[in-house]
């Protein structure tokens, strides 16, 4: 066991994790933060997408120790049902959730693209979604879910 | 990760901790960075380190360099760190063009330069480039830092020892009009392992003869290599589309030599005209904007 410390959503945490845990077990086991989802397991579908340290990431590719010191938000640090981020509310206002296993990962890849950058373009934004899989939606109600927040955004 | 055969974890600080953990657990230590491949290999055992050493914080692994007339590239740089390097803009576009053109903004914010070349991908998208640039790795162990060519490394089997670790890249900027290229042919747009990849180094002399041409290929045989057959052909000769189009035949050639048997040679030999000239000529239009 190796003991970490690292920020999630906000909090300080200070855990003992095994050498060879993943990201995405820490966040959803040791966490509960199972907002997290895990799909291929290699980096294809994003659907355990998380922001590290400001930049999106695959949390099933990040061992757990290699996040020591660092700053993590998931979907949950992100907004809730009393506290909706306008991102999450345009998803639902659109309609660009349909069965949501990859709904918190296209968010936070929005999140990420729209803090860097608040007004991208079409190709812009497909581009920053590039690195998650939708099978329900099509992707074009996830496009403009996006283009909507980054107006409420502005 | 149920079953994996990892004891312990150090997430290293300097370049010095990683060469003495290295030689201290004696070929059973291994370095992780970006870990887009690796924890992936871990899961299906195909590597069984005892103890991981990562070097995905360590600054002076992660800097690009100015040095005069050569840019040295810290091996754990991450392709983002490579698309947002003001340093690679102009002449050198080739290569923030295969780094733009890796994976998925989630690889690209952990995948590393250093990690590409280490695991030896046949399609590793920044290799090519680098292959075309005539790269250097610069190599540390707890003995002291050697060089080795990126060709040798790739031609010649060149091994990274048990104990080292890959610190750099290093190779002399492209001079004159010389200008660095890259196409490649995905499947699909993002997340595509490239089925093919042209990377290209070219200058045309003011008689319109070519002065320097370097052609480095992916995924056209067991590794990424130079296309020294293709380039012997186009050295000194007057650039036109002729002679473009022949040196397509002399790839194509070369390749049948190298993939003969393969169930996809039919396939790249017919794709790879489109991928040849994309380099080439993108090449050159690129040249336009730099001396605009």
């Amino acid at each position: 066991m190796k003991k970490i410390s690292l920020n999630v959503n906000g909090k300080d945490h200070i855990l003992e994790v095994e050498e060879d845990m993943r990201l995405i077990d820490l966040l959803r086991e040791k966490l509960g933060l199972t907002g997290v989802k895990e799909g291929c397991s290699e980096g294809e579908c994003g659907a355990c997408t998380v922001i590290m340290d400001g930049e999106v990431v695959n949390s099933c590719l990040v061992m757990a120790f290699q996040a020591e010191g660092s700053s993590i938000l998931t979907i949950e640090g992100l907004g809730d049902e009393e506290n909706i981020h306008p991102i999450q509310q345009a998803f639902i206002d659109v309609g660009a959730v349909q069965c949501g296993y990859c709904t918190p990962g296209m968010i936070l890849a929005a999140k990420a693209l729209l803090d860097k950058n608040p007004n991208p373009t079409e190709e812009e934004i497909r581009e920053a979604i590039s690195g998650n899989l939708c099978r329900c939606t099509g992707y074009n109600k996830i496009v403009q879910a996006i283009d909507r927040a980054k107006e409420v955004l502005r | 990760m149920k079953g994996s055969f990892i004891m312990e974890a150090y997430k290293a600080k300097s370049i010095d901790e990683v060469i003495r953990l290295l030689s201290q657990f004696e070929g059973k230590g291994k370095v992780i960075a970006g870990g887009t491949d690796l924890i992936i290999d871990i899961r299906n055992k195909k590597v069984k380190p005892e103890a991981l050493i990562d070097i995905s914080s360590i600054d002076e692994l992660k800097t690009i360099e100015d040095l005069g007339s050569f840019i040295r590239i810290g091996a754990a740089a991450t392709f983002t760190d490579l698309v947002e390097s003001s340093l690679l803009d102009e002449n050198l576009y080739g290569l923030k063009k295969a780094a733009r053109e890796v994976g998925s903004p989630q690889i690209r914010n952990r995948g590393t330069i250093g990690g590409n070349i280490a695991n030896g991908s046949p399609a590793a998208d920044s290799v090519p480039p680098l292959l075309c640039l005539d790269s250097t790795l610069i190599l540390r162990s707890i003995k002291g830092e050697r060089e080795i060519s990126l060709r040798d490394y790739y031609e010649k089997g060149f091994k990274i020892g048990e104990d080292e670790i890959i610190s750099a890249i290093q190779f002399k900027k492209p001079e004159g009009r010389q200008i660095l290229s890259f196409a490649k042919l995905g499947l699909r747009k993002a997340l595509a392992i490239s089925r093919l990849s042209i990377a290209t180094l070219l200058e045309i002399g003011g008689d319109n003869r070519i002065k320097t041409i370097r052609i480095a290929s992916g995924s056209l045989g067991r590794h990424p290599l130079r296309e020294y057959k293709v380039e012997e052909f186009l050295i000194g000769k007057d650039f036109n589309e002729e002679v473009i189009n022949e040196a397509v035949l002399v790839l194509k050639e070369a390749m049948e030599e190298r993939l003969k048997g393969r169930a996809t040679l039919p396939y790249k030999q017919r794709a790879v005209e489109r991928v040849f000239k994309d380099a080439i000529y993108g090449g050159l239009e690129r040249l336009k904007v730099v001396e605009a």
